[in-house]
């Protein structure tokens, strides 16, 4: 694609993401081992139980260690006097372009997790959609949304 | 400007009304489930059910005298509540559109419910005020406020006088009837009515003796539900011609006014400015006669009346017809019949997605079935021609400000955009999208309080990024400081 946005998120991301895929996975296991005691108590077969024990192991991979790393790879962001370019996605792709112009207004946004790690979220709104920039860190959100907020401002609203 | 004044005493009866509507649900139910165990019981809860009617009644009295409004410092000024009094002040020059509604009720009186809706930026319902019956003339004096406080003249717009641009004519009345899915609302209507008594009425005790009889009877059977569905047709039939009976558009300086209906008269002003979109919807009967819906995306609207967010501007028309219609009344677009089609190569993956949900279906019928399965082959064969009347809606078009997509779900849709309505653009690939130099583009624009758009799914790659080039700034400036 053409002039592709440059910017990488936090480095930190990887480690948010890794901690919210060990709780995906663990949520994941409860759900199997429940499905397994389950099938144990009505006597069901076997392989029912195996398939879903490697189906958890899968999802754990996936959850904890390759997703997070892809997504790492790709996100990319720019924020351009005149508009928000991102580019995101792990099976599919998607680059967005917001122009300032259409801004409504920004929002920073930090779960406990983030904020254990001085990661926070940048959202910014137009008047149709939202778009997230995920985990960057907490000088550098604060500092885009003012940006963002500023120049958004310049720009004159004819919604 | 004038003094603190009462709506109509009709208002109080048609609140009241409204309210026991809505207590009728509950009440049946209180009804059917207390009222079997003996007399006692069932003296209570007629006893219950008298005492809430009647607080009801009082109710929307006391709330109809505390309800005043009035115009001072140009400022519609409502105060109103029972026990927790509200007041509030809309200035006239927020005031965005005035809907008038004209029920039963309120014609027979000769008056008018007036819906006041201002930008609605903050998005909640507070943003808007109801009067549910005043004088017409009370009316008129409103949009006469709102119209001075906005452009300095007190000249209200004529909107009879003014020639109207689109007229429903009778025929079309008949085809946008016999056409609209309404039967779908009826039916539901029905299943949902008899869902609401499923508890109450005992359909086993009286359905159970009859199974014998009514194995020996299914044509019989067969019969009754063919006129009930027909009776379902017919209601849907005269409830959308109702509705829709004298459809008028006419266009003022600054707005379209749309009227509407029989029993229930309406009058919808979209202003021209608020206009994001256009989009024509065709269902798939009136697709195949080249008739369709153009709706408006307009940017107002509330949490309370979603309808302010898309109008329907004509409720039918022939598609080829409709730049004639309306395009000297929105010079700005550009009525296009042509689109650039998605390529060949995307046949398959169209075809290819369409399978998700039949393929398997078909096999694990094969694999129960046996021979009977060989049936939901055709099922199969419905998706894929489906999927192929999908690839050949997909198309765009670039023109100067303006992107179009078209494309199919249900309905045939087609979306014209400006570019400065447009609030955000998205262009995706899928793996397999990659490999064949494919990609889907999805464009968004403000419609109420939300968000409405178009998505078209496997165009060609460089016209994916052609059109990404077309709506970012900064290439087009790189692209100058280039060349």
């Amino acid at each position: 694609m053409q002039t592709e946005p440059q910017k990488r998120i936090s480095v930190s991301a990887l480690k948010v993401w890794r901690i919210s895929g060990v709780i995906k996975a663990a949520i994941e296991w409860a759900i199997a081992v429940t499905a397994i005691i389950i099938i144990h108590i009505f006597n069901g077969p076997l392989w029912v139980s195996v398939i879903l024990i490697a189906i958890a192991i899968i999802l754990t991979y996936l959850h904890i260690f390759l997703f997070p790393s892809i997504r790492w790879k790709r996100w990319r962001y720019e924020v351009r006097e005149e508009e928000i370019d991102t580019l995101e996605g792990i099976f599919i792709i998607s680059r967005t372009l917001v122009p300032m112009v259409r801004v409504q207004h920004v929002d920073t946004v930090q779960g406990p997790i983030l904020r254990k790690y001085k990661l926070a979220s940048v959202i910014v709104h137009t008047a149709a959609t939202a778009h997230e920039i995920p985990a960057l860190e907490e000088s550098e959100a604060e500092e885009l949304r003012f940006y963002i907020s500023k120049l958004a401002r310049v720009a004159e609203d004819d919604v | 400007m004038s003094e603190p004044k009462r709506l109509h005493p009709i208002a109080s009866v048609i609140n009241t009304g409204k309210r026991l509507k809505n207590l009728f649900i509950p009440l049946a139910a209180i009804f059917f489930s207390g009222g079997r165990e003996g007399k006692e019981s069932l003296l209570i809860t007629l006893g219950i059910a008298f005492v809430v009617v009647l607080f009801t009644f009082i109710s929307g009295l006391i709330s109809w005298l505390k309800y005043t409004y009035r115009f001072e410092n140009n400022e519609l000024r409502i105060e109103y509540g029972i026990f927790i009094r509200k007041k509030r002040y809309i200035p006239f020059e927020r005031i965005q559109s005035i809907d008038l509604t004209e029920g039963i009720l309120q014609q027979l009186f000769g008056l008018v419910k007036v819906q006041i809706e201002t930008a609605g930026s903050s998005g909640d319902e507070e943003a808007e005020a109801v009067l549910s019956a005043i004088n017409k003339a009370e009316a008129k004096l409103i949009q006469e406020y709102v119209a001075a406080a906005k452009t300095g003249d007190s000249e209200v717009a004529n909107h009879q006088v003014a020639k109207p641009i689109f007229k429903i004519t009778t025929p079309e009345l008949l085809l946008l009837s016999l056409t609209s899915g309404g039967i779908g609302v009826v039916i539901s209507a029905l299943f949902a009515l008899l869902s609401q008594f499923d508890d109450f009425i005992p359909f086993k005790k009286i359905f159970g003796g009859l199974e014998n009889w009514a194995v020996h009877n299914l044509i019989l059977i067969a019969i009754i539900v063919f006129i009930g569905f027909f009776l379902a047709w017919l209601i849907a039939l005269v409830m959308t011609m109702l509705k829709y009976a004298n459809f008028t558009v006419v266009k003022t300086k600054k707005d379209f006014v749309i009227s509407q209906g029989l029993l229930e008269k309406k009058q919808i002003i979209i202003p021209l400015n608020r206009i994001q979109a256009i989009r024509i919807s065709e269902n798939p009967i009136r697709q195949l006669l080249g008739y369709g819906t153009v709706y408006v995306e307009s940017a107002g609207g509330s949490i309370e009346n979603k309808d302010g967010a898309n109008v329907i501007l004509l409720p039918i028309m022939k598609v080829k017809e409709l730049s004639a219609i309306i395009g000297p009344y929105l010079p700005e677009f550009h009525f296009t019949t042509s689109f650039t089609p998605v390529p060949k190569r995307a046949l398959r993956r169209y075809i290819f997605r369409s399978w998700f949900i039949p393929v398997p279906v078909a096999v694990a019928a094969i694999f129960f079935f046996k021979i009977w399965g060989l049936f939901s082959l055709l099922l199969i064969g419905l998706f894929t021609f489906w999927a192929i009347l999908k690839y050949q809606t997909a198309g765009w078009s670039l023109d100067g400000q303006q992107l179009t997509l078209r494309f199919q779900t249900t309905n045939r849709t087609t979306v014209f955009m400006k570019k400065n309505k447009i609030q955000s653009l998205e262009i995706r690939e899928s793996y397999f999208q990659r490999n064949k130099e494919l990609g889907t583009i999805e464009a968004y624009v403000k419609s109420g309080l939300g968000g409405a758009g178009g998505t078209v799914v496997d165009m060609e790659k460089s016209e994916v990024e052609k059109i990404f080039g077309w709506y970012s700034k900064e290439q087009k400036n790189r692209e100058a400081a280039r060349g």
